[in-house]
């Protein structure tokens, strides 16, 4: 069973690098030909924006997207006889597995190629900017990487961070309103190159400005800009050695430090004087659901994951509909933005379902050990997602009712519905992908986190296919002039749905049976 | 006569081509301190994850408490508690909220699982450090908050699997005290360990399990009256244990192998 499980997730992960080599490669052959463009024509602007958006990329893909870096896990190396010195070049090396420095090294490697191919004679001074511009970004990302595991592993820091977090996100709203009013209309392309202008001091900058200044025969501005890479890399280097340094030393990352008034407070409450919220749940469904809340409120990447869903509504509603949106500048109708939006979030917010054991570890045992039927288990999971979901719906939908209005009531109502429709027909194929190709994450750590591949796909597939059943039946409701259509529809198909989970939820727990020694041993390592 | 409270009928897990269990024949009456023992490899986790309802059985049966496991699952496992191999803990919780877990998977209510996990962790010394999740508790901690979960529920037959690795002196001999009385009132112990000396200090009756087959089964003083036959004849558990399985020691000539280590 488990090298059939094992089969699935490396086909699942063959499609997704076969993907990936797409992404990479086409990218790689855009930057090729905009640096040989960019050189050739003395356009250089182009070639500091081409570092800038590598930078970017290397150094936000593994903050928001980390399932595929390498993690560097110290405390395995600290029981061998190393000399700091080593460790600290191992751990920086682990920079170089990640999916990010992979891309961000061939694009620049691309970089180069095509400057080298405009103008051979740049190739030294292309090759050397090149290797500071690596260098300097694996330090960063090593150490923003290790500094936010090392906060995120504090509860108190946490939530700091989220307050951070939140305040940068809806700031970073502000960005191209800001560009556009000072800009004074001017194009997209010449604005950014303005931007760029005023972060020369940067490593990007720098790079890009290393290149122009050989191409120029400028010998002393190329050389101020390699000396500020070494700058650079020298201060991050010294961050860096301090970060490692700690863990060197054995730093134990905890839990429970800074937790002391918020658990406190908890303790100091009698139980037996709350009133129970979930007493209507039998025992083992409300054990469970709240025992995934807590899990939930103790995981700050996942709890990140949940603020971004809204904020992205936010920032599409502003992009593409209300009255000024900045991107299309025809404004989409509310009937139309606001399913889309409603099956972006569902898109976002789902897929965790299809992998709900992830944490469970060596506690997975619990659930077969106690005397419950495993569909409780499963119920008290669905549920917890069914909250978060509505949660995040309304705030969602109050969001969007105040920035570009609610839809037409029978739009509205056929979005609802077509919500119960497709997270309940969800939840039982997400039950059955958890149950039976599981993959551990690690509780709280940032990197190296990942599911098993046939799941994402199975998720990805499942959501296209029910995102189109939506589509054409919320566009059926225009092409028969009928309104009320695809509401009725949907009424049928969400009251299905939820019949066959229900129904499913049996038939699940004997997959569960079935599936037990994999789910265990899988969840156990 | 009653039946026993753990039956197992030739009981047999195979794992591709080999087999752990061997067709074992089980039997342990209720109130009994019951040792299982055998070598690293011989069988006995996985014996006790088939006696829990954590693994399958390829082929036999387990009957516990006179119902068939596999008939009827939830009745068995509401009877039983269990300290599995590796604990099984949910790392995140506080010691005091995975009880409270465990007590409601057992269907016991909410005011009802905070007095017993009170009581417990206060039992078990592990109420000073409220505030702190499982995943900071030591080794030692962890054991002790797995025994409180196995028995909050009031099993009437308890598996405990290694059940006194790295916990304290102190802490064993107040488990042990508890261990003791929980026999007194009749609930059987199925108890698994490597330190001999406590199963023959706690034990009544030891079965043997050697390369996935039951090799002796009986009261300690059975084992000794087989074994037994003049009085150069070994006596202790640990004697009785190594004439059983074979001599593990190294021999003089394999020590000599490692001659750069002494």
């Amino acid at each position: 069973m488990r090298t059939r499980n094992s089969r699935w997730d490396i086909f699942g992960l063959v499609w997704a690098a076969i993907f990936a080599g797409v992404f990479v490669v086409g990218l790689c052959w855009l930057l090729w030909w905009g640096a040989y463009f960019s050189v050739s024509t003395r356009q250089y602007a182009w070639l500091l924006l081409m570092f800038w958006s590598v930078f970017l990329f290397w150094q936000a893909f593994p903050l928001f997207i980390a399932g595929f870096g390498a993690p560097f896990e110290f405390h395995a190396l600290l029981r061998f006889p190393l000399r700091f010195s080593t460790f600290y070049i191992i751990g920086l090396a682990y920079g170089l597995a990640d999916f990010a420095a992979v891309c961000g090294t061939c694009w620049l490697v691309s970089i180069a190629v095509g400057v080298g191919m405009a103008r051979s004679s740049l190739l030294p001074a292309v090759a050397l900017a090149i290797a500071l511009f690596i260098w300097m970004n694996i330090t960063l990302e090593r150490l923003l990487s290790s500094w936010l595991e090392r906060l995120l592993a504090r509860r108190r820091t946490r939530e700091l961070l989220f307050g951070l977090f939140i305040l940068l996100s809806v700031s970073a709203q502000f960005i191209r309103p800001a560009i556009m009013h000072y800009s004074e209309g001017a194009h997209g392309s010449i604005q950014l190159q303005r931007l760029v202008s005023y972060l020369s001091p940067f490593p990007p900058s720098l790079a890009g400005s290393a290149i122009i200044a050989a191409g120029e025969g400028h010998s002393l501005q190329f050389l101020g800009s390699v000396g500020g890479l070494f700058a650079y890399i020298a201060i991050l280097s010294a961050l860096l050695w301090r970060r490692f340094a700690a863990q060197f030393r054995g730093e134990e990352l905890s839990e429970t430090s800074g937790s002391v008034r918020v658990a406190a407070n908890l303790s100091s409450v009698p139980l037996e004087r709350k009133s129970d919220p979930l007493g209507f749940l039998s025992p083992p469904v409300a054990a469970v659901l709240t025992k995934e809340f807590k899990y939930l409120g103790r995981n700050g990447f996942v709890l990140i994951s949940l603020l971004m869903p809204p904020l992205l509504v936010l920032l599409f509603s502003s992009q593409f509909a209300g009255k000024h949106p900045s991107i299309t500048h025809t404004r989409i109708t509310a009937d139309s933005f606001f399913p889309g939006m409603m099956g972006y979030l569902i898109l976002m917010l789902m897929t965790p379902a299809y992998n709900c054991f992830a944490y469970e570890s060596k506690g997975i045992r619990n659930y077969y050990t106690a005397p419950i039927r495993f569909r409780d288990v499963l119920l008290a999971k669905n549920l917890m997602y069914a909250v978060i979901l509505i949660f995040e719906i309304a705030i969602s939908m109050t969001l969007l009712s105040i920035r570009i209005g609610l839809p037409s009531t029978p739009v509205f109502a056929a979005t609802l519905l077509a919500l119960v429709f497709a997270v309940t027909g969800q939840f039982a194929i997400a039950d059955w992908v958890s149950l039976s190709f599981p993959r551990k994450l690690e509780y709280g750590s940032m990197r190296g986190q990942r599911g098993s591949g046939v799941s994402i796909w199975i998720a990805f597939g499942v959501q296209i296919l029910l995102g189109g059943i939506c589509t054409v039946l919320l566009l059926a409701g225009r092409w028969t002039q009928n309104p009320w259509l695809p509401a009725e529809a949907f009424a049928g198909l969400a009251a299905a749905s939820l019949a066959g989970y229900f129904a499913a939820l049996d038939a699940l727990s004997r997959v569960a049976e079935k599936k037990k020694e994999v789910l265990i041993e899988t969840l156990s390592k | 006569m009653s039946e026993p409270a753990i039956l197992t009928e030739n009981l047999t897990r195979n794992f591709g081509a080999l087999t752990a269990v061997d067709g074992i024949n089980l039997s342990v009456t209720a109130g009994q301190f019951f040792g299982f023992l055998g070598p690293n490899g011989a069988g006995k986790s996985t014996t006790i994850k088939m006696l829990t309802g954590l693994l399958a059985p390829t082929s036999g049966r387990v009957r516990l408490l006179g119902v068939d496991f596999a008939a009827d699952p939830v009745a068995v496992k509401r009877q039983i508690g269990v300290v599995p191999e590796g604990m099984g803990l949910f790392e995140r919780l506080t010691g005091v909220e995975y009880l409270n877990f465990v007590g409601q998977m057992y269907g016991l209510d909410r005011e009802t699982s905070k007095r017993r996990s009170d009581e417990l962790l206060h039992f078990m010394q592990l109420d000073d450090r409220p505030k702190s999740v499982i995943a900071d508790y030591s080794h030692g901690m962890q054991k002790k908050l797995a025994l409180a979960a196995a028995v909050i529920h009031g099993p009437r037959i308890l598996f405990l699997d290694e059940p006194f690795e790295g916990v304290d002196a102190l802490a064993a001999g107040a488990l042990k005290a508890l261990l003791a009385r929980m026999t007194e009132r009749g609930v059987t112990i199925f108890l698994t360990s490597h330190v001999l000396e406590i199963v023959e200090r706690l034990c009544s009756h030891v079965a043997i399990i050697h390369k996935g087959r039951l090799v002796a089964q009986g009261s300690l003083d059975e084992l000794r009256a087989g074994i037994s036959s003049d009085d150069s004849t070994p006596r202790t558990l640990e004697q009785i244990f190594l004439s059983i399985v074979g001599h593990g020691g190294a021999t003089r000539s394999q020590l000599e192998e490692l001659s750069w280590l002494t």
